[in-house]
């Protein structure tokens, strides 16, 4: 009896797994080669369609003949966005707020350490690069099912001689099961690592990340007269820097706190007081109701390496950044930048995908 | 801290002269009619066992691409693993740099083809390179286009893993040092791990980010690697070395599953855990889910490419994407059309590398 009731049971399952994989094959197999046969939303549309779909008739006589390549179509998208884009001056670029995140340099995500039995050991930094002397906040976090000791240890050590810059215990900072301590960004500039050691069910477990400390490049001096010239808002900003080099800027326009552009600019500095003009092209002010003051934001200057093999240094301005009331701006105009390399790119970029 | 590096650059510069140009390819091997330049990526056994001089170095480039990009290229960039970008590498790459200038081949505008660190490298050349050519009077490259194979732009887990281990000598997570091992090729100290400190996620989206207007087209892989032992160490998809954040061009280090916020790497369409915001002029073209990390350099067929579709406008006009799509029912949907999926033609007939090269010198 129990072999014939297994029996039925492996032909149940047999036949249900058969069902399975026969359900399981393509079913309805549709190949849309373009032109919208299929009626409806095309399949191969997942984003919302567009308002000349909504018209069939008039869909027909709007849409080009459809490339009969998927590849040569991603291209064609890329050289029709590259196109928008080239509109804007590489100085100075429009900004999602995913991007006004990235862009505002200096950022430390938190690193993560797996441990055993599913649990992590995480170290959190507010920054990557700091000046020499300033504090660093280091807060770790442990968790799992581990027995962990109520002290950490932070050592910082060069990477390149291993030797020691500084120490701390980080201590429990509340009962999240947070720990903090503070460690001194001493040594030469350069880049240095960070050990935390923790004892974890009675083993050390050191968690490495990275970090770097940077030289005094100079001091910040404060904005010149903001002005409009031509189709750029030019926002002049003093620099003195220590050393002669090459110097790059950037620094986010903002306006009521939203990020408005990125604003970039190259210049040789040498050691008396200079000035680096940032311009905010007329692309990413023109549409916009700009009212009260504009800011500058996140504010960074790096000594670029003259030759290669050398470091690029960092230096950041005011954490509250520069305010300033702009000129009138209603001579600039949302005309394209024009620039001549980008556009010749974009028109070749245009000549690939135009064979699609 | 400055240092001065002109007598190491002056002996690469005759090691490269007397060892010959051992440039890849023929004077035919253009792309789209345009030279190609190859960057290569991180190289395991440059750890294990350093390259004695530049000589080395081209070789183990040239070898790297031998699949299927060096007979289709006109120059390489390459570069030894033991080394930082900010140093030996920037070196080593500034001399081929000043030898692509000298002969004239980007006058007409280069496509750079770079795979995994080969994204970051090209990344930081592309921020300094004009600059440093200018100062020995030479014309900067001018540079069409970047296809970016798997890119380690934005890091890898791996790396920031490899560090701690380092630093862990009698550690006991044995799964972990066994992925790290996997992914360096030697059991990590903390002098010898070269590259792949730049590789750490908060390294590498520290280093040479400023926007530019070169467009970086991404090419983006999902398949397994050594076995599958690192992708738990991965945050999101990956390809078992770089995280899909990375190749995508994702703004942030967080993990997501795919370079689209409504179509996964195989291709489902569906809602998916994409990235917030990309890299400006980063463009996500492909992904294909079962490609592994060095298969999408031309040795691995049989999986099936997935364009990157966010809109089907071209401009201003709705066009209907030349895909193939179809409807698929797992085993457990026995009623209705099952879930969509969406894919390159033929894509799986062929391999990533050859699918590329072969649409645009169509």
């Amino acid at each position: 009896m129990p072999l014939k009731a297994i029996l039925v049971a492996l032909l149940t399952l047999a036949f249900v797994a058969g069902l399975g994989r026969w359900l399981a094959v393509d079913n309805t197999s549709v190949f849309s080669w373009a032109t919208g046969s299929n009626g409806g939303p095309s399949a191969s549309n997942p984003v919302a369609s567009h308002p000349a779909s909504a018209n069939p008739s008039a869909r027909q006589a709007l849409t080009p003949e459809p490339p009969d390549n998927a590849l040569g179509f991603m291209l064609a998208s890329v050289a029709d966005e590259y196109q928008h884009a080239v509109r804007y001056p590489d100085y100075s670029i429009p900004l999602s707020a995913a991007q006004a995140e990235a862009y505002q340099g200096n950022r430390y995500q938190p690193v993560a350490l797996p441990l055993e039995g599913g649990g992590q050991f995480t170290v959190t930094l507010e920054k990557f690069r700091y000046v020499q002397q300033e504090d660093i906040l280091v807060v770790a976090s442990l968790s799992g099912n581990q027995v962990v000791n109520d002290r950490l240890d932070a050592v910082l050590e060069s990477a390149q001689s291993r030797s020691k810059a500084d120490r701390a215990a980080l201590t429990p900072s509340d009962e999240n099961g947070y720990f903090q301590g503070t460690l001194k960004a001493r040594g030469e500039p350069g880049e240095y690592r960070l050990i935390v050691e923790a004892t974890v069910d009675g083993q050390p477990v050191r968690h490495a990340s990275t970090l770097t400390i940077e030289p005094d490049l100079g001091e910040f001096n404060g904005l010149g007269r903001v002005t409009t010239r031509g189709n750029d808002l030019v926002i002049p900003l003093h620099f003195e820097a220590r050393e002669s080099g090459a110097y790059a800027l950037s620094a986010q326009l903002v306006h009521r706190g939203e990020p408005v552009a990125q604003l970039q600019t190259e210049k040789q500095l040498d050691t008396t007081s200079d000035t680096l003009e940032l311009k905010a092209h007329g692309t990413v002010l023109a549409n916009r109701e700009i009212d009260g003051e504009l800011g500058l934001m996140h504010i960074q200057i790096r000594r670029l390496p003259a030759r290669p093999g050398d470091r690029t240094d960092y230096a950041f301005g005011p954490e509250e950044g520069y305010r300033f009331t702009p000129p009138d701006l209603d001579s600039l105009t949302d005309t394209p930048a024009g620039d001549p390399e980008s556009e010749q790119r974009a028109a070749l970029l245009r000549q690939l995908a135009d064979k699609f | 801290m400055k240092r001065s590096n002109r007598t190491i650059a002056w002996k690469a510069a005759m090691a490269l002269t007397a060892g010959g140009m051992v440039w890849a390819g023929s004077a035919q091997a253009q792309l789209a009619g345009h030279n190609v330049i190859l960057v290569h990526g991180f190289q395991q056994e440059d750890l294990a066992s350093p390259p004695a001089d530049l000589n080395a170095v081209r070789h183990a480039g040239e070898d790297y691409w031998r699949t299927f990009w060096l007979s289709r290229s006109d120059a390489r960039i390459d570069w030894g693993s033991d080394g930082r970008i900010e140093g030996n590498i920037a070196q080593q790459a500034y001399q081929q740099l000043r030898q692509i200038s000298q002969q004239g081949l980007c006058n007409n505008y280069c496509i750079v083809v770079s795979h995994s660190t080969g994204d970051l490298v090209t990344r930081y050349l592309l921020e300094n390179q004009a600059r440093w050519l200018q100062a020995d009077g030479l014309p900067p490259l001018r540079i069409l286009a970047s296809l970016d194979y798997s890119g380690a732009g934005g890091g890898t887990e791996l790396a920031d893993l490899a560090l701690s281990i380092a630093y862990n000598d009698s550690w006991y997570n044995w799964p972990l040092k066994q992925a790290v091992s996997a992914f360096t090729g030697i059991t990590p100290e903390p002098g010898r791990l070269g590259v792949v400190n730049d590789l750490q996620t908060n390294v590498a989206r520290n280093l040479a980010v400023s926007p530019n207007n070169i467009p970086r087209l991404r090419f983006v892989a999902g398949g397994s690697s050594y076995g599958g032992i690192t992708k738990p160490f991965i945050s999101g998809t990956d390809d078992g070395v770089v995280p899909t954040h990375s190749a995508c061009g994702a703004t942030s280090s967080s993990g997501i599953d795919s370079c689209s916020g409504s179509i996964s790497l195989s291709g489902k369409v569906a809602n998916q855990n994409g990235p917030s915001g990309l890299y400006y002029n980063h463009y996500p073209v492909l992904m294909n889910e079962g490609v592994t990390h060095s298969g999408v350099l031309g040795s691995e067929t049989g999986n099936t490419s997935v364009p990157v579709v966010n809109n089907t406008t071209l401009n201003g006009l709705r066009v209907d994407f030349a895909s193939r799509t179809y409807n698929q029912r797992a085993w457990w949907q026995w009623w209705g059309a099952g879930d969509q999926y969406i894919e390159v033609p033929g894509s799986a007939q062929t391999d990533m590398s050859t699918l590329v090269y072969n649409t645009l010198n169509n």
